[in-house]
């Protein structure tokens, strides 16, 4: 599990991030708490893909399995980043 | 080279195995894979079978659901016309989408996988054969019924997504509602099986050597597809429950004069409604995908990518369900992130069709029936697609909502991305499984009649509804300027009808099923289904080095089938198939593989049984169905877990496996985890309607029973996880004798009895009641889930006894015992669980 964990994390930032969102604007409704609390998780999101792609780009795997699947892991990392910057922006600039 | 499981990479270098095997093998393997003959066709668990079976049911559905929409389409062909009447065009139009997408679209899929899967993988058949069996037989024998509910008038009228109030007894007080709400549940315990059967068989029995970045892209299309299903089925199985519990038991789910409310129906419905759109799209996609780069003749562009997208897809596919909600008055900022979302997942959809495209450029495709069909979907599928954006944008979405314009969308979605790769998928496959391939000039007719009536059909439905018109109705007055796209509309709907008749005559003359002597890789694919095949799949298990392993070594085909690779006999004397670890593929054990049996088949009669019986009132014979079902299970499960004679065994090349293992490695073990996940989905769905009831109407709420009582039910449910696990770890010993450990399941198995009875009795005495308020059918909801997991814990406990007393659980460590103590242990910390959040929230607060 451990393998698959570290491969997804990208993608379960991206997740965790959108989840919070809705808990928030259902909680919050349409307020500035909805919004700052949006705006924190969403820079605490992508901190946390920033750590996972710096993981991936310094590992330095032997074997073609290992590689590819730090490969994933980078663009899951980066596609995470990007995801959570457009989720975050009918909160920030709406 | 790095080692998952200590086993050594360097052995895979002894294959292909020199000389040739001993004489007698390849009969024995013939021997114990053996055709079935007369009523033995009942009985097969065979993929070969059960897969072509399952193909063969999806497309009757699709073909009895489409003469529904046929008949639809002439009623609305000109205004005002009267060849169906109101009542029974609400039933139609229900069961259309009902049938496509519950009967056709995801069995389809699942039913490719059964086919196709194992000979991917050259495995020899999926890990559970008799589970996939099960999984057909629940699904044709329920589905037949449910479809025959129209000839009666009772089928349901709710539209396909049911959404109460219209579907409440005080809407909706025939039965019609009840025969989806029931009916469709032996639809998703099919689903459920066949995902676990395709989630194992993907992760375990894969060739050696097919570590995941080799895997066929169509496998990891199923693992991602058969990982929604676990999330998102669950969702779909808690609503129809609470609202069959609603309309049985007047339990106010959605109910707002007590406390329920009726939008609690659309999120749970569309968590799984949505993710449906891609469960039934990503296999189809993993399809196109294995298409593709042989029709163009070149290796898949952009694989890494593809597999993102498909994990990506997975991931975003959860987190855009409420922009099926968008008119319901939902908070602006929360529209606004689902509109966003739902704009996201057209990104990893479009990765996946940038690099069909760059792999058709690349290559030189042949311009021949399935590459027609898989341009012609893509084409579909793209125009879809931007539709698809254009309703993710809000204010469009809302003029647009629940019109005409919706209805071309979701078929120009569903049709690009899973009809037209399918039919590419019959003219691909069908060498490989019969004596002729289908007719290459038929074939062009048939692609060009469905393409040209698909958008006959669909492209002016566009402007239909754009026009204003809404969907379901059963007719219209004249003048309103919408006649000319709805008779174009219905025009386009024969044509396509043509095609997919012409493909049923053509699919009569030429399709002769044969395993043996099909009609080949007549498309010159490198992937391993396309290996000399028998029913016992590939004669060997080949060492897997790279993705498309025909290509790169073109003697492989010829050392398979010379018997040169793992597994070139039958190691046991029985049906078995190599199980691999889960990233890279090492040999872990052989698993010995059940054969064929009439139990599942009358498990599946009991189980489709006694959900149709229930829906008609028949209590008695529901239960009676209900029980023959469970027997049925328990005694196909009593032949299997059999040790045998041999402790390992050769799978060739002088490299030995164990023939049983035990333990958290083990594929019983992998199937019994995800079903706990699907169980604790549901749990995890109820708390949602929990949290959010309590949000709504919390005035309606009561405080709960003392704390006392929580004390004894989490107290209890804790002592039966832990007396469960205890007997596990007490098993192992050296001295263990033949009944203590039983004993204490059986005890562990007591505790959650009594633990279920002070949560009910304690409840009650604190005055809640389920009629009375959303708290009190939340609470009795987590009840009654409690008391099945209970309920089913008692009879595995009872059953290993059985086996116990029969010796047939082995020690040190035995696999029907570590699956039953598993869920006892999984099932008081449940209880726990819900134990603890009924009563401090908001309780305690």
């Amino acid at each position: 599990m451990a393998a698959w964990r570290s491969m997804l994390g990208g993608l379960i930032v991206w997740a965790a991030h959108f989840f919070t969102l809705y808990i928030l604007a259902s909680v919050f409704g349409t307020s500035p708490a909805a919004r700052i609390g949006t705006g924190i998780a969403s820079l605490l999101a992508i901190a946390a893909a920033i750590v996972l792609l710096r993981a991936a780009r310094r590992h330095d795997d032997a074997d073609p399995l290992g590689r590819w699947m730090t490969s994933i892991k980078k663009l899951a990392a980066a596609l995470a980043i990007v995801a959570v910057t457009w989720q975050a922006l009918p909160a920030l600039i709406g | 080279m790095t080692s998952e499981t200590g086993f050594d990479p360097a052995l895979y270098k002894r294959f292909p195995t020199p000389g040739p095997r001993p004489e007698g093998e390849l009969e024995e393997l013939k021997r114990i894979w053996c055709a079935p003959r007369r009523w033995e066709y009942l009985t097969v668990v065979n993929n070969n079978y059960v897969g072509l079976y399952y193909v063969g049911a999806a497309f009757l559905f699709f073909v009895l659901a489409g003469v529904l929409a046929l008949v639809m389409r002439v009623q609305l062909a000109l205004p005002l016309n009267g060849i169906l009447p109101q009542d029974t065009y609400n039933q139609f139009f229900t069961m259309h989408g009902t049938v496509m997408m519950f009967l056709f679209a995801v069995p389809a899929v699942e039913a490719l996988g059964v086919l196709l899967l194992p000979q991917m993988l050259a495995a020899r058949d999926l890990p559970f054969p008799r589970l996939s069996a099960y999984a057909f037989w629940a699904y044709l024998v329920g589905g037949l019924c449910f479809f025959a509910s129209l000839f009666v008038g009772l089928a349901p009228d709710g539209g396909w997504f049911m959404y109460p109030p219209l579907t409440s007894t005080a809407y909706s007080p025939g039965i019609n509602a009840d025969f989806w709400l029931l009916g469709i549940g032996f639809i998703e315990i099919s689903a459920i099986a066949g995902a676990i059967e395709i989630l194992v068989g993907v992760l375990r029995t894969r060739a050696p050597g097919m570590t995941l970045d080799k895997m066929p892209i169509f496998a990891w299309a199923l693992l991602v597809f058969a990982v929604m299903i676990i999330i998102g089925f669950p969702a779909v199985i808690l609503s129809t429950l609470l609202l069959e519990l609603e309309r049985a038991l007047n339990w106010p789910f959605f109910d707002p004069t007590r406390g329920g409310d009726p939008l609690l129906w659309q999120h749970l419905f569309w968590f799984f409604g949505h993710p449906e759109v891609y469960i039934i799209f990503l296999p189809a996609a993993g399809l196109v995908s294995m298409m593709v780069a042989t029709l163009a003749r070149v290796p898949l562009v952009g694989y890494r990518l593809i597999v993102l997208g498909l994990l990506a897809t997975g991931f975003i596919s959860f987190g855009v369900w409420a922009h099926h909600m968008f008119s319901t008055g939902m908070p602006a900022l929360s529209v606004g992130f689902f509109s966003a979302a739902s704009m996201a997942v057209s990104v990893p959809a479009g990765i996946q069709v940038f690099s069909w495209i760059a792999t058709l450029a690349a290559g030189r495709p042949r311009l021949n029936t399935p590459t027609l069909f898989l341009v012609g979907g893509i084409v579909i599928f793209v125009l879809g697609g931007l539709t698809g954006v254009m309703v993710a944008l809000v204010p469009f979405d809302w003029q647009v909502h629940d019109t005409y314009f919706i209805v071309a969308h979701l078929h120009y979605v569903l049709i690009g991305g899973m009809v037209f790769p399918m039919f590419a998928a019959f003219y691909y496959w069908t060498p490989m499984i019969s004596r002729n391939a289908l007719s290459e000039r038929v074939g062009r007719w048939v692609f060009w009649l469905m393409f040209a009536g698909m958008h006959v059909a669909f492209l002016p439905m566009h402007l239909t509804g754009l026009m204003g018109m809404p969907r379901r109705v059963y007719t219209y007055l004249p003048g309103r300027d919408w006649e000319i796209t709805n008779f174009a509309s219905t025009v386009g709907a024969f044509l396509f009808t043509a095609g997919v008749l012409l493909f049923i005559v053509d699919v009569a003359r030429r399709f002769r099923p044969s395993n043996e002597g099909n009609a080949g890789n007549v498309f010159g694919a490198g992937t391993l289904e396309w290996l000399p095949n028998g029913l016992y799949s590939a004669r060997s298990i080949p060492v897997v080095s790279s993705r498309e392993p025909l290509w790169d070594n073109p003697r492989l085909a010829e050392d398979v089938d010379a018997g040169r690779y793992f597994l070139p006999n039958a190691a046991t004397g029985r049906r078995e198939t190599i199980v691999t670890s889960p990233l890279r593929a090492e040999p872990q054990y052989l698993q010995i593989m059940p054969g064929p049996s009439v139990w599942p088949l009358v498990a599946a009669i009991g189980t489709a049984g006694f959900f149709m019986l229930l829906t008609v009132q028949a209590y008695t014979a529901s239960n009676v169905s209900g029980v023959i079902a469970v027997l049925a299970m328990l005694r196909w499960m009593w032949d299997t877990d059999r040790p045998i004679e041999v402790d390992d065994a050769d799978i060739g090349a002088g490299i030995r496996v164990p023939t049983y293992a035990t333990g958290a490695h083990t594929h019983g073990w992998w199937a019994m985890v995800v079903l706990l996940v699907v169980i604790f989905m549901i749990f995890l769905m109820a708390v949602f309607a929990y949290l959010y009831l309590y949000g709504i109407h919390s005035r309606f709420w009561i405080a709960p029973p003392e704390l006392r009582w929580l004390a004894l039910v989490a107290g209890s449910g804790i002592a039966a996880s832990g007396l469960a696990l205890w007997a596990r770890r007490r098993l192992t010993r050296p001295d263990a004798a033949l009944w203590p450990e039983p004993t204490m399941v059986l005890a562990a198995a007591a505790l959650l009895v009594a633990s279920l009875g002070v949560d009910l009795w304690s409840w009650r005495d604190a005055g809640l009641r389920p009629e009375a308020s959303g708290q009190g059918a939340t609470v009795f909801a987590f009840i009654s889930l409690q008391g099945v997991l209970v309920a089913i814990s008692v009879l595995m406990a009872l059953y290993l006894a059985a086996r116990n007393a029969r010796g047939l659980v082995t020690r040190p460590a035995n696999n029907s015992f570590d699956v039953i103590v598993l869920f006892i242990a999984y099932t008081g910390a449940q209880g726990t669980l819900a134990a603890l959040l009924t009563r401090l929230f908001p309780g305690a607060l």
